[in-house]
């Protein structure tokens, strides 16, 4: 793990930022920062270029024009400090879960037994113990996403980059997933970059949300601070009359965000 | 349980029935003077010549030549196509400037260079060799190029955020994707290597089955071929089986695809 940050460090920080895809402005003059430490949403209607953001801090894109700063460094190629979740089925499928969840560890040199014991500790943590030697194949799409992480999070990144992770999963396996994210992180000092459309995800696990307006050439219009109590509790934190304050005020906003994209889309 | 079992029984049986009609029609047919002895033999006389080579063991020889050459064929060609594809997907300029010769070297009929091989080589088994190879060399070759290229992009992307040095990479994530696609077209390439070789000895050999069955054509002994092509059939099934079941201890991870794959033999 890296050094400890003083609080309200920046772990992220984006100025103006633009990304084009031949011809096309995905994301333009886009300016944040992320709180190390802090769990931050990013909301938008769907196609206002969240994944491109995040693809972006994570170093899979280079931005057209524009600064990263990771922990305050220029960001130039992979973010070696962040761990990323991917949308999409991204385990190797001729490694078994003990293969995929020690993957961080081998690329950095460190096999043997010490390693081992890590990626069987983490194998516990998230529930799957017995299915060390499956395939991903053998398992069920929760399962693979417990096993994505623990991969992600098994090098004990100081970023965490999760792009709708648990998307593809049904409401209550969903509801599971994000409590033991909730759980590791709370653990954890990392910080994480959450992207969703699901608003009511949004707020019940982050610190903050922020709403990109509708694309093409989206920006940064609201940001939010979630001051719901931690730790919470998943299963009841919707009806808290605070959450639904919170909701309808956000709402407001991405509801327009959502309408332009229809409208542009139409 | 015992239902599907039954029901495999019935369809096994059912088979042996069907093959074994078939050679008794066969049989019946050319006794009875419907089907020409000259021209079709019949099944009796075949096992007999079946037989009688297996008893003075004069097959032996021709049959462990036919599969060395085979054998050398997929090892040489399987090597080649290995690299050249290996190369190829990694370099992509060398790509596009061989694109049009790789083009015109696969579309030529293989079967016309046999002649050529055959004055170049001479009559032992290198000139067989040398047309299995001309064979398998582009199977595995398209393979590896198809298995190195196609590499699921997020896979890649998640193996990169997991710290993966080129090299690692390499190791870890391309090879295994390509050799998913070699083993896949592993019934393609030995049927094509045996098909190569046995043509290549009806060219012009000393040794081998397709000599045997020239040899047996020569003289108009029709019994010959068909018990030539008896004994290559019985060892192409048996080298087809050992190779199911290397892929599924290699690809196991694929989640066996159940059912025999019978179809697919060679």
């Amino acid at each position: 793990m890296g050094p400890p940050h003083p609080p309200l460090a920046r772990a992220v920080a984006l100025e103006h930022v633009s990304r084009q895809f031949s011809g096309y402005t995905a994301v333009e003059d886009i300016s944040f920062d992320v709180a190390a430490g802090h769990f931050v949403s990013l909301v938008g209607p769907s196609g206002c270029g969240k994944s491109t953001v995040l693809n972006i801090i994570a170093g899979l894109l280079a931005p057209s024009a524009g600064v990263v700063k990771v922990f305050e460094q220029p960001l130039a190629g992979i973010n070696r400090r962040a761990s990323y979740m991917f949308q999409d089925e991204a385990l190797l499928p001729w490694k078994t879960v003990l293969g995929n969840i020690q993957l961080g560890l081998t690329f950095r040199g460190r096999v043997g037994p010490d390693a081992l014991d890590q990626a069987r500790a983490w194998i516990d943590r998230v529930g799957l113990t017995g299915f060390a030697d499956r395939y991903p194949s053998q398992l069920s799409g929760g399962m693979r996403k417990r096993v994505a992480m623990a991969q992600a999070w098994i090098v004990q990144p100081d970023l965490i980059l999760m792009d709708e992770p648990f998307g593809a999963l049904d409401v209550h396996t969903r509801l599971r997933m994000e409590s033991e994210i909730l759980g590791i992180w709370g653990e954890s000092q990392s910080t994480v970059v959450f992207v969703t459309h699901d608003l009511e995800e949004a707020i019940s696990l982050s610190d903050e949300v922020l709403l990109l307006s509708a694309g093409p050439g989206s920006r940064v219009v609201g940001r939010y601070d979630v001051d719901l109590p931690r730790p919470r509790d998943l299963m009841d934190i919707k009806t808290e009359p605070r959450f639904h304050e919170l909701f309808r005020g956000i709402w407001s906003d991405l509801r327009q965000e959502v309408l332009k994209s229809h409208e542009r889309s139409a | 349980m015992s239902a599907a079992r039954s029901r495999h029984l019935r369809t096994v049986a059912g088979q042996f029935a069907l093959g074994i009609g078939a050679l008794l029609l066969w049989e019946w047919g050319s006794r009875s003077g419907v089907l020409d002895k000259f021209f079709f033999s019949r099944p009796s006389d075949v096992m007999a010549r079946v037989w009688q080579w297996i008893a003075t063991g004069s097959i032996w020889g021709h049959l462990s030549t036919t599969f060395v050459e085979a054998a050398l064929s997929l090892a040489i060609g399987g090597a080649c196509g290995v690299v050249a594809g290996f190369v190829l997907a990694r370099v992509p300029l060398l790509a596009a400037l061989l694109d049009p010769y790789i083009r015109i070297a696969n579309a030529l009929p293989r079967v016309v260079l046999a002649p050529v091989f055959l004055l170049w080589f001479g009559l032992g088994i290198w000139s067989k060799v040398a047309l299995g190879v001309t064979v398998v060399f582009f199977v595995v070759f398209f393979n590896t190029y198809r298995g190195v290229r196609d590499v699921d992009r997020v896979i890649l992307d998640n193996a990169r955020m997991l710290g993966a040095s080129e090299r690692q990479l390499i190791v870890h994530v391309l090879v295994p994707s390509a050799l998913t696609w070699i083993f896949s077209s592993l019934h393609v390439s030995v049927g094509l290597a045996i098909i190569a070789v046995v043509v290549a000895e009806y060219m012009g050999a000393a040794r081998g089955i397709g000599y045997l069955i020239a040899q047996a054509e020569g003289v108009f002994d029709t019994t010959g071929v068909f018990a030539g092509v008896t004994v290559l059939a019985l060892g192409v099934l048996l080298v087809g089986s050992g190779v199911n079941r290397l892929e599924r201890r290699l690809l196991g991870w694929k989640q066996a695809r159940t059912g025999s794959g019978s179809a697919e033999l060679v």
